[in-house]
């Protein structure tokens, strides 16, 4: 789609103009968007030619845009106007797309839902009294109802992967330092990824030949050269070996999630895959959400320290600087993020780092030498994205300590722990509403990543799905 | 930890980074901790002897001593655009000696 666009010059102005009206009207209805962008003034000065001529896009509202408002979902940056552009808003724009939003998000970036935006939830384009999962939930919804084609998003434990799966998208969080991550307000850095939404695999592999590249600006941002994914996607399964996570499959309670998830495995069989399953350690498995909690926590309790109302962000009074920084700082942040801020300040004190920090990045490193083990072997890690469809936006039934929600609902962080490419596509649905499998590559392998994706896509037909919003 | 993880500890956790509680958040912070606890046991029995703490994914190295040439310049006004109280290129904030 996105390649047909570029190509189709004559309607540049006519599309991203109907893009955004639509966007209007949606906002309505789905919430899905902190700020509208009119493209007007963008489409002045388009570039010539690119491989997002004319697109009409979308960005995570943690995305810094150089006099555009970015939120981060979070009240206290509620004023924040970046004077600067992200790495992958230049790329972007230097290959002609057109940002018309500014999606919503969890506050900064923390959850898993999408209800904690300060501007409300954003509710799902599939059936609107469901969640869009989260955090990058508003870009996952604003390609789903067929706004635009592609929304960057950004994945620090799932939050790309979960709501492709309840939007019914493909979602790609690639190998860490594979797309720069300079201008995007962090969460936690050892494990923050940019990626993106698109309705079609194509569309994912010239999204990443855009994104892709070195960036002196990210000093964890990768040398290594950016294939042509378009030219070299295969989806021949010949030879492929494809690994099931067998933990996931067991601890999986939903009937047509597990016959969904059976079927596609046969037809990927046939398709000529070998595939078996692999088990990890149950322990491992069990630890891998509170490894993922303090790491996430403990680097972002430190992170945002610098938003305390004094440069910039909303400001509080007080007579003191002390107590500027308080108020702004508890009237700034919900109380998700103060409850987050709070363990991640327990599990850095001086008594508790080596019991709890130190050792939960003991464990990361342990899970992530299982998952070589299982790479060494097969091309590639599989598994349902969810148990279940997105839920309703007022459950609250989950039982934490379940191995439902310890393993099931939390596997995809073992993308994030070893840095490897990682996504998710649509594999069915159930009630009307969609659920995706997750895939896990190599690192820098987003070529076979692809190419699996693209066997799964045309097995269930599912390329450019789109959400009749009702 | 010594002392017991109850409202007025979490209170003055909260203080320490800058932002309040009330009696009631400080209280769903206390349940939320007895689940977090149960969640840290499983940790816990990990045996992770002799194991290095893995810090970041890859550890390759990215990092590099640029020339010292001056690249992406922001002026002086655009480093305070988003500053509520300026004054000749300065914040404003209240006296610190009074």
């Amino acid at each position: 789609m996105i390649k047909e666009m570029a190509k189709d010059v004559a309607n540049v102005k006519e599309r991203c103009q109907e893009a955004y009206q639509k966007a209007v009207v949606l906002q309505e209805k789905l919430n899905d968007a902190i700020t509208l962008v009119d493209p007007s003034e963008q489409l002045e000065s388009l570039p010539e030619g690119g491989l997002f001529h004319g697109v009409p896009i979308a960005l995570k509202d943690n995305v810094s845009t150089k006099g555009i408002l970015t939120t981060a979902g979070s009240r206290i940056l509620s004023n924040y106007v970046p004077v600067f552009d992200a790495e992958v808003v230049t790329k972007l724009k230097k290959e002609g797309a057109v940002i018309i939003a500014k999606a919503s998000m969890d506050e900064l970036a923390m959850g898993g839902t999408n209800l904690t935006c300060y501007t409300g939830p954003s509710l799902n384009p599939w059936d609107t009294k469901r969640m869009t999962g989260g955090s990058s939930g508003g870009s996952a919804a604003l390609v789903a109802s067929g706004v635009v084609p592609m929304a960057i998003g950004s994945d620090t434990g799932d939050s790309i992967r979960k709501p492709a799966s309840f939007c019914g998208i493909v979602g790609v969080k690639p190998t860490y330092g594979r797309i720069s991550r300079y201008g995007i307000i962090p969460y936690a850095s050892s494990l923050d990824h940019v990626g993106f939404f698109t309705r079609s695999i194509e569309d994912a592999c010239i999204s990443l030949q855009a994104l892709a590249g070195r960036d002196d600006r990210d000093m964890t941002s990768s040398y290594r050269e950016v294939p042509d994914y378009l030219s070299l996607l295969d989806s021949d399964l010949t030879d492929k070996k494809i690994a099931i996570f067998g933990n996931v499959q067991d601890a999986l309670t939903n009937e047509t999630t597990k016959d969904l998830f059976t079927n596609l495995m046969k037809q990927l069989e046939k398709k000529g895959a070998k595939v078996d399953v692999f088990h990890f350690s149950e322990d491992l498995m069990k630890a891998m959400l509170p490894t993922y909690y303090l790491i996430a926590n403990c680097e972002a309790t430190s992170n945002h320290s610098n938003l305390d109302g004094i440069r910039f962000g909303v400001h509080e009074k007080g007579d003191s600087m002390e107590e500027i920084m308080t108020n702004s700082r508890t009237k700034g942040f919900g109380l998700l993020i103060r409850k987050r801020f709070v363990i991640g300040s327990y599990g850095l004190f001086e008594e508790n780092q080596e019991k709890l920090f130190k050792k939960a990045q003991k464990v990361r490193r342990l899970i992530v030498d299982e998952l070589n083990e299982c790479l060494k072997e097969y091309d590639c890690l599989i598994a349902p994205a969810s148990n279940d469809i997105a839920p309703l936006l007022n459950d609250t039934s989950r039982d934490e300590l379940s191995d439902g929600y310890l393993i099931v609902e939390n596997h995809m962080v073992i993308g994030n722990f070893s840095g490897y490419p990682s996504m998710t596509v649509p594999m069915g649905m159930m009630d009307g509403c969609p659920i995706g499998v997750n895939l896990t590559c190599r690192a820098f392998d987003e070529v076979t990543m692809f190419g699996i994706g693209k066997a799964i896509e045309d097995i269930t037909g599912y390329k450019d799905l789109t959400a009749e919003v009702k | 930890m010594s002392e017991e993880m109850n409202k007025e500890y979490f209170k003055k956790l909260a203080k320490q980074l800058m932002f309040e509680l009330s009696d009631e958040e400080s209280e769903d912070i206390v349940k939320e901790f007895e689940t977090l606890n149960k969640q840290l046991a499983l940790l816990e029995k990990v045996n992770t002897d002799g194991v290095e703490p893995m810090v970041y994914p890859f550890e390759d190295e990215t990092t590099f001593l640029r020339e010292d040439e001056v690249t992406h310049v922001i002026s002086q006004e655009d480093a305070l655009a988003n500053v509520k109280d300026k004054i000749e290129g300065h914040f404003i904030l209240p006296k610190v000696v009074k």
